[in-house]
C-alpha cells in the first residue's frame, strides 16, 4: 500500500513527456466547440465557419486589419472605380456591380470557379426548401449574369442600392458541376438538397472546395483533417497536414496540449481565466507556447429593462453608471487583457469614437451617483439601502449560470452598487433558459448581462431599432431586449443602409453612439478578447478579433 | 415461456410509446430551439429569418402535431435529420453508438473479470486482512469521481509518461489501414477511458459478489455439501456461486442496459466520440430527432435487459418458471 502511494507521487513528479515539436509536416489544432457538416450555405456553427475558411473562399473578406480585401475576385467593385453603378430598373433603384473572378481560381478537382457557381449558390439559398440561416446575404442579389465566353466576369444586380453591397464574405459559391445533379434530383423536396448534398454524403470530394486546403477526413464530434489543395489560386500552403480536433472539455484541453495530442488551441478553445492561468505557467515553466489576447468585437454589457419603473428613470440609470469602476474591474479581473467598453461599437470598428461631442462618459464617482439617486428621490435608509415611497431600491441581476467570468463580474458589481445603497439580487439561469426564454421574452426583471457579437460597420438594427423589441406580436424576434425607443436612432438606422457617403454613415453611427451613451439603455462593461495558444515557432499567425477567423490566412502559416 | 415473452414484448412497446410521448412533450416545453443557436453565432440573422426558420422546422406547431410528424417519419424507417449537425441521425448516431458500446462493454467485462474472483475471495474469509483491503479498495473505487480519476489518468499516463493518448477514439489518418491495425490502434485509445470507468465498476461488483456469495455460503445446503465430502471447488462454484448468481444477474443486466446510454463524464474528459455527450448536447440544443432516438434506444435497452434477466433467472434457478 505504502509502495503504491509512493509510486503514485513519484509518477506525478516525473518530467513532462515531450511530444514531437510541431513542424510544417503536421499541425493539430484544438477546438472546444462542436461542428456540423461543411455545406457553406447551411453551416451556422462558429467551429464550422472556422474550418470552412481553410477550404472555401469568397469574392472578398474582411482581413486581420479589418479591411475588405479581394479573395476569389480580382478586385472589389466600387462606384468610384466605375465597376458599380446605381441604375433604375422598372422605376426602382438598383445596384449593378461587376465582379471578376481570378483566372486561376479553381475547385479542388481542377474545374474553374465561375459565375455559374455563384448563381447556383444563390438559387439554392433562395429556395424555400433549403434552411439557410441568413438568407438576405443571397437574396439581396436579384440576379447574376455573365457572357458564356467570359464565365468569370459576373454582373451582380442587387435588389437595393446598399452601400455595403461589396461585403460578400458569407456568399460562398457552390460547385455546380458536383452539387447541380443533387439539386436537380432533390431540390424540390423540403430539406431534400441539404440531406443529400455531397457535403453530407461525400465530404472528402476535393471538388467541393476552392480554398488552400481540401478536406481529407471528417468525423463529426471528433476531428476534421485537411491537406493542401493543389489547385489553390493563391499562395501555396506551407503546412502539409492540418487536423482540427474537438476537445469539448476545456479542462483537459491543456493536458492534450502538453501531451502533444494537439499543437495549438484555437480561438474556439480556452476561456479567459484558463488562458491567464496557462500564460503564467507557460512563462514560468518555459513552455514553447505563446498565448495571444486580441481585442475583439464581442461586447459584454448589461441590458436594463426599461419597462421596470425604477430603471425607466434616466437619473437612476446614470447613477448606476457612475457607481461602477469599469477600468478597475478589467484590471482586477482580467489583468488588463480585456478593455472597458464605452458603448456598443468596438475600437476595432471604423465607426468607433470617444469624442466627447458624441460620447457621454461616466467616470467612477460615488458622490455623483449618490447625488443622482437623491435627485431621483431614492434616499438612504437606516438599513444602508435607498428607499422611495416605502420601496427599497432593489434590482435583479441575471446572467448565465456557471460562467465563471460573468459570475465574478456580478459579484464585483454587486459590491460596488451596494456601496451606494442599491440592493442587487443575483438570479442566474442555465444559458438555455436565460437566452431561450428570459432575455428573448424580456423576462429578466431589471438587468441581464451577456454579450453581443457584431461586425465592423454593422447596422445595429436588430439590437437598437424600436421595431426589434421582442414581443408576442413579432414572434419574440429582434434583440432590442431593453425595449429602447429613440426616434432619431430609428431614423439613422433606416437611413444608413442606402447611404453611400462614408462620412454621412459615420455621422449616423456617431449619432447613435451619442443617444446610446446619453440615454443609457444598456450598461457597457468590456470588450472581450479573442484568445489562442500557439507554438512559439509558428509564424505569420494573425488573429483578426472579428467573425472572419484567423484561418482566412492559413496558407501563410509556417514553422 | 413464449407467451410470457410475447406478453412482455407487447408491454415493452406500450411503455416505449407512452414514454416517448411524455419525453417529447417535456422537451417541447423546454426553452430555446436550434434557431436560438443560429442567432447567437450570426449577428446578421434578421427577425424575418427567425420567423421563417421556426416555420421551416415546424417549431411553430403544437407539440402533439410535431410528435405525430416524428412518429410517422419513424414509421417509414427514417430516423430523421439532426438540426444541429445537419446530417441524418443514422449517420450521426451509428458510429457513436458503436464506440459507446465498445467502451462500456470493455469496461464491464474487465470489471466483471476482476471483480467476481475478488468478491469471492473476499467472501471466503470475511473480516480477514485481504477482505479488509479489498473492501477499502472497493469503497475507494466507488467513491472516486470518474472525472477526477480521468483527469489523473491523463496527467500520469498521457502528459507525464506519454504511454497513452490523452483523448480521442483513434489515430487520425488511420481510417484506411487494415482492420487489425485499426483494432490495435483503437484499443490503445480505449485503455485510459476503460480503466477510468472500470475502477468504479470493479468496486461495485466486488461488493455485490461478496455479499451474494456470503449469503449463499450461509445456506444449509452448503453445509450438507461440505459434509458429503464434495471437493471445495464443487461446493464453491456449483453450489454457492450458482446461487449467488441471481442478484448478480440483476445487477449485470441493469448495467448492460446502460451500455448505449453512454458515460458522459468519461467521454467528455477523454474526448471519446461516444453517444453520452451527443445526447446531452442534443437535449440542450433541442435537437429532437437525435435526443428522441437516443431515448428510445435507452428505454428499449432497460426494458429488454430486464426481460433477459427474468429469463436468465430461470436458467440459474430451476425453481423459477414462467410456464
Amino acid at each position: 500500500m505504502r509502495n503504491m502511494a509512493l509510486a503514485f507521487f513519484v509518477t506525478l513528479g516525473l518530467g513532462l513527456h515531450a511530444g514531437a515539436a510541431p513542424s510544417n509536416k503536421e499541425l493539430k489544432i484544438g477546438i472546444s466547440q462542436e461542428f456540423e457538416n461543411m455545406n457553406p450555405l447551411i453551416m451556422t456553427m462558429s467551429a464550422t465557419t472556422y474550418m470552412y475558411r481553410m477550404v472555401g473562399r469568397t469574392l472578398d473578406v474582411l482581413d486581420a486589419d479589418a479591411k475588405w480585401v479581394p479573395n476569389l475576385a480580382k478586385d472589389i467593385p466600387s462606384r468610384e472605380k466605375g465597376t458599380a453603378q446605381i441604375v433604375e430598373i422598372g422605376g426602382k433603384k438598383k445596384l449593378v456591380a461587376h465582379w471578376e473572378i481570378l483566372e486561376n481560381a479553381k475547385w479542388g478537382d481542377g474545374k474553374p470557379v465561375t459565375c455559374e457557381d455563384f448563381a447556383f449558390a444563390r438559387t439554392v439559398a433562395a429556395s424555400p426548401t433549403v434552411s439557410v440561416g441568413e438568407k438576405e446575404t443571397f437574396t439581396q442579389i436579384e440576379k447574376i449574369e455573365w457572357d458564356a465566353k467570359t464565365p468569370k466576369k459576373c454582373v451582380f444586380t442587387y435588389e437595393k442600392p446598399r452601400w455595403d453591397f461589396y461585403q460578400l464574405a458569407n456568399f460562398f459559391p457552390l460547385p455546380k458541376h458536383i452539387e447541380g445533379p443533387v439539386w436537380e434530383k432533390y431540390g424540390k423536396q423540403k430539406e431534400g438538397y441539404e440531406k443529400n448534398s455531397n457535403y453530407v454524403k461525400n465530404p472528402t470530394n476535393k471538388g467541393l472546395y476552392n480554398g488552400p486546403y481540401v478536406v481529407t477526413s471528417v468525423r463529426l464530434g471528433d476531428h476534421v483533417a485537411f491537406e493542401p489543395n493543389p489547385h489553390f489560386y493563391g499562395e501555396k500552403p506551407k503546412i502539409e497536414k492540418v487536423i482540427v480536433k474537438l476537445i469539448s472539455n476545456t479542462g483537459t484541453m491543456e493536458a492534450n496540449l502538453r501531451s502533444g495530442t494537439i499543437d495549438m488551441i484555437s480561438t474556439l478553445g480556452f476561456a479567459l481565466d484558463q488562458a491567464l492561468a496557462f500564460d503564467k505557467k507557460a512563462k514560468s515553466e518555459g513552455l514553447p507556447y505563446v498565448t495571444h489576447f486580441v481585442p475583439s468585437i464581442t461586447y459584454e454589457h448589461i441590458d436594463l429593462l426599461l419597462d421596470n419603473p425604477i430603471l425607466s428613470d434616466l437619473k437612476v440609470r446614470k447613477a448606476l453608471m457612475h457607481s461602477i469602476n469599469r477600468e478597475d474591474l478589467v484590471k482586477a479581473l482580467f489583468e488588463g487583457k480585456q478593455s472597458a467598453a464605452q458603448h456598443f461599437v468596438s475600437p476595432k470598428d471604423p465607426w468607433y469614437t470617444t469624442d466627447p461631442k458624441f460620447v457621454t462618459t461616466y467616470r467612477y464617482s460615488k458622490r455623483e451617483a449618490q447625488k443622482l439617486f437623491d435627485e431621483a428621490g431614492w434616499k438612504v435608509g437606516a438599513d444602508g439601502y435607498r428607499h422611495k415611497g416605502g420601496k427599497k431600491l432593489s434590482l435583479t441581476f441575471m446572467t448565465t449560470a456557471g460562467n465563471k467570468t460573468r459570475e465574478l463580474v456580478q459579484t464585483y458589481l454587486q459590491e460596488q452598487w451596494k456601496q451606494v445603497g442599491v440592493e442587487i439580487l443575483i438570479k442566474n439561469e442555465p444559458a438555455k433558459v436565460f437566452f431561450g426564454e428570459t432575455t428573448r421574452k424580456r423576462k429578466f426583471g431589471s438587468m441581464a448581462m451577456y454579450a453581443w457579437v457584431s461586425s465592423p460597420e454593422n447596422n445595429p438594427r436588430s439590437t437598437l431599432h424600436s421595431k426589434s423589441i421582442p414581443s408576442d406580436k413579432n414572434g419574440w424576434s429582434g434583440q432590442n431586449n431593453p425595449g429602447w425607443v429613440n426616434a432619431s436612432v430609428d431614423k439613422a438606422i433606416d437611413s444608413m443602409d442606402t447611404e453611400f457617403d462614408a462620412k454621412k454613415r459615420m455621422a449616423y453611427a456617431w449619432e447613435m453612439q451619442k443617444a446610446y451613451t446619453e440615454e443609457v439603455p444598456v450598461i457597457p462593461l468590456y470588450y472581450r478578447s479573442d484568445i489562442s495558444v500557439v507554438p512559439a515557432s509558428l509564424k505569420n499567425y494573425r488573429m483578426p478579433g472579428h467573425q472572419f477567423h484567423e484561418t482566412t490566412e492559413i496558407e501563410k502559416w509556417t514553422f | 415461456m413464449l407467451t410470457y415473452i410475447l406478453r412482455r414484448i407487447i408491454q415493452t412497446l406500450m411503455v416505449i410509446i407512452l414514454l416517448s410521448y411524455v419525453i417529447f412533450t417535456i422537451m417541447a416545453l423546454m426553452p430555446g430551439d436550434p434557431v436560438e443557436l443560429m442567432i447567437s453565432s450570426n449577428p446578421k440573422i434578421t427577425p424575418e429569418d427567425v420567423v421563417r426558420l421556426r416555420e421551416f422546422y415546424g417549431l411553430d406547431q403544437p407539440a402533439w402535431k410535431r410528435y405525430g410528424n416524428w412518429v410517422s417519419t419513424l414509421a417509414q424507417g427514417d430516423l430523421g435529420y439532426s438540426r444541429t449537425y445537419r446530417v441524418p441521425v443514422t449517420d450521426l448516431l451509428g458510429p457513436r453508438l458503436w464506440n459507446t458500446f465498445v467502451l462500456s462493454m470493455a469496461a464491464m467485462v474487465f470489471s466483471l473479470v476482476v471483480a467476481i474472483p475478488l468478491g469471492i475471495i473476499s467472501a471466503l474469509k470475511p473480516g480477514g486482512k485481504l477482505d479488509s483491503f479489498l473492501n477499502f479498495f472497493s469503497f475507494a473505487g466507488i467513491s472516486i469521481p470518474s472525472f477526477w480519476l480521468g483527469i489523473m489518468l491523463i496527467i500520469i499516463f498521457a502528459v507525464k509518461l506519454g504511454w497513452f493518448p490523452a483523448g480521442g477514439t483513434q489515430t487520425i489518418g488511420l481510417e484506411n489501414a487494415s482492420i487489425w491495425a485499426r483494432i490495435v490502434d483503437s484499443s490503445y485509445f480505449l485503455v485510459l477511458p476503460v480503466l477510468s470507468l472500470s475502477i468504479q465498476g470493479i468496486g461495485r461488483f466486488v461488493r455485490f459478489t461478496r455479499s451474494a456469495m456470503m449469503e449463499a455460503l450461509r445456506n444449509d445446503f452448503i453445509r450438507t455439501a461440505k459434509a458429503k465430502g464434495l471437493p471445495r471447488s464443487v461446493v464453491l462454484w456449483k453450489h454457492a456461486f450458482r446461487n449467488a448468481l441471481i442478484p448478480l444477474i440483476t445487477v449485470v443486466a441493469l448495467s448492460i442496459s446502460s451500455v448505449f446510454s453512454g458515460a458522459i463524464l468519461t467521454e467528455t474528459v477523454f474526448s471519446y466520440q461516444g453517444v453520452g455527450k451527443l445526447v446531452f448536447d442534443s437535449i440542450i440544443a433541442n435537437d429532437f430527432n437525435v435526443a428522441m432516438v437516443s431515448f428510445i434506444i435507452s428505454i428499449s435497452m432497460v426494458l429488454l435487459m430486464n426481460l433477459v434477466a427474468d429469463i436468465l433467472y430461470g436458467f440459474a434457478d430451476p425453481r423459477i418458471s414462467y410456464s
